[in-house]
């Protein structure tokens, strides 16, 4: 049950990502769901299920719009496995650390982005693409967890309540 | 799930390592889908297609209600201008069939060969924000193939970087990684239309090493050169914005702005084999 609700979510992230969604894209910016979608699941069920679910949305993007595979989903796979180290740590209700932590992600992860992929090739101008993608995306994603951190949280909670019964766990 | 949790620092590890090797064995060399791909393909780009569809409607409805106002006048605009294309055709077509009789007489070749075209629909488009990538709903089964061009009736679009069976994977002309060898119409003066980062989002691009004595001007006409494998010569990409010299004062370059609308593209046209007449007239 659980292993086909992250499926799903997955695969509906990729549609909505790869289509509707740029129809209101902000000056050209895009927010990033795919990264909110990883950190939320690192942050409710570890790192264990982050990385795993970090792998198959990056592997899905390779596949489709990449040059290599396996570039984005060890991109994916890394902010899951970093991103639900501390998820024992703190309380999962709460809403400020989520969109704290996938501002943090969705910012490092397009700096690694830009530095593999156009600082090599002699793109410079850190300043513009820090002013006109790197912010914008991190404001405009940050808005964006928040509903999306509310639908997943929900939807672990009642997948929880139906395996406590399921196997018994407490 | 217990074994994972466990070990799941070495488990990472091994991870990362395959990755990086599948990275650097795969990167830029791909040109056919893999038969996994394939099948996820069939899965998901038809409803890719569908979510496709429904934005396209909704922004269309959209596009009705705050064009609304305007649209009678547009209307009355357009009635115009084709009755001016009209009239101008005609008379190109009067130059064209004596271009054809006076090249038959003097026995050289066409200078433009003709091409094959099918329609395809785009049908997803990258999901980050750094490339500019899409999706188009032909692919191997209906012999699409990588390295073929896609253009819009306006101007050059991009190229194929990638066939699946029943998806392709396309490269647009401003995505930062892509080059087409062009040459201003008016002048002969060539260039490089390179796709750039800053510039991809005003959809705009960049000619570069353009001679610095080049006679190009602002308005200039740019079309693609003969100089390249893939793309066929002769096709309009846009025209001159702007001209700079670089830092060294060698080379010049050029903002260029393209005909195509790429933030409202939609359908594509893939230029097929080439119907290359003099060539089939050399071989037989």
């Amino acid at each position: 049950m659980r292993v086909l609700i992250t499926a799903l979510f997955i695969i509906i992230n990729f549609f909505i990502q790869s289509t509707i969604l740029h129809y209101i894209e902000i000056r050209g910016v895009i927010p990033n769901t795919t990264i909110i979608l990883v950190v939320s699941y690192a942050l409710l069920r570890g790192s264990v299920e982050g990385a795993i679910v970090g792998f198959f949305t990056g592997i899905l993007q390779d596949i489709f719009f990449g040059v290599s595979i396996g570039y984005f989903a060890l991109l994916n796979t890394i902010t899951g496995y970093l991103f639900g180290r501390g998820n024992h740590n703190f309380y999962r209700e709460n809403y400020i650390l989520p969109m704290m932590l996938c501002a943090i992600a969705v910012f490092s992860y397009e700096t690694i982005i830009y530095i593999t992929g156009f600082l090599f090739r002699g793109q410079l101008n850190f300043l513009y693409i820090l002013g006109n993608t790197l912010l914008p995306e991190t404001v405009y994603s940050c808005i964006f967890t928040i509903p999306l951190y509310r639908i997943l949280f929900g939807t672990n909670e009642w997948l929880e309540l139906k395996e406590k019964y399921k196997y018994r766990l407490f | 799930m217990e074994f994972f949790e466990a070990h799941k620092k070495q488990i990472i590890l091994i991870v990362t390592a395959i990755l990086l090797i599948c990275i650097l064995f795969t990167y830029g060399k791909k040109t056919n889908a893999t038969f996994i791909e394939n099948a996820l393909g069939f899965v998901i780009t038809p409803v890719q297609e569908l979510t496709s569809d429904i934005g396209n409607w909704f922004g269309s409805k959209i596009d009705w209600i705050s064009n609304h106002d305007t649209l009678a006048e547009e209307n009355e605009q357009l009635k115009e201008q084709i009755a001016l294309l009209k009239e101008e055709n005609k008379r190109l077509k009067r130059y064209d069939t004596e271009n054809k009789r006076l090249s038959e007489l003097l026995k050289i070749s066409q200078k433009y060969a003709e091409y094959e075209t099918t329609g395809s629909k785009i049908i997803a488009k990258d999901p980050g924000n750094w490339y500019d990538v899409f999706l188009i709903d032909k692919g191997k089964n209906d012999g699409i193939n990588a390295n073929m061009v896609l253009t819009s009736p306006n101007g050059l679009v991009g190229k194929i970087t990638e066939s699946g069976a029943t998806y392709s994977k396309a490269q647009s002309i401003l995505d930062s990684r892509s080059s087409v060898p062009a040459m201003s119409v008016r002048t002969g003066d060539l260039g490089v239309v390179k796709g750039e980062y800053s510039l991809m989002n005003s959809g705009l691009c960049r000619m570069e090493y353009i001679d610095a004595e080049a006679e190009i001007i602002e308005g200039d006409e740019i079309v693609t050169s003969h100089l390249s494998d893939v793309y066929p010569s002769g096709i309009t990409i846009g025209k001159v914005k702007e001209i700079k010299t670089d830092a060294n004062g060698l080379t010049k370059y050029a903002i260029i702005e393209p005909y195509v609308d790429f933030k409202h593209l939609d359908t594509v046209l893939i230029i097929g084999d080439m119907v290359d007449k003099p060539a089939q007239e050399a071989q037989q």
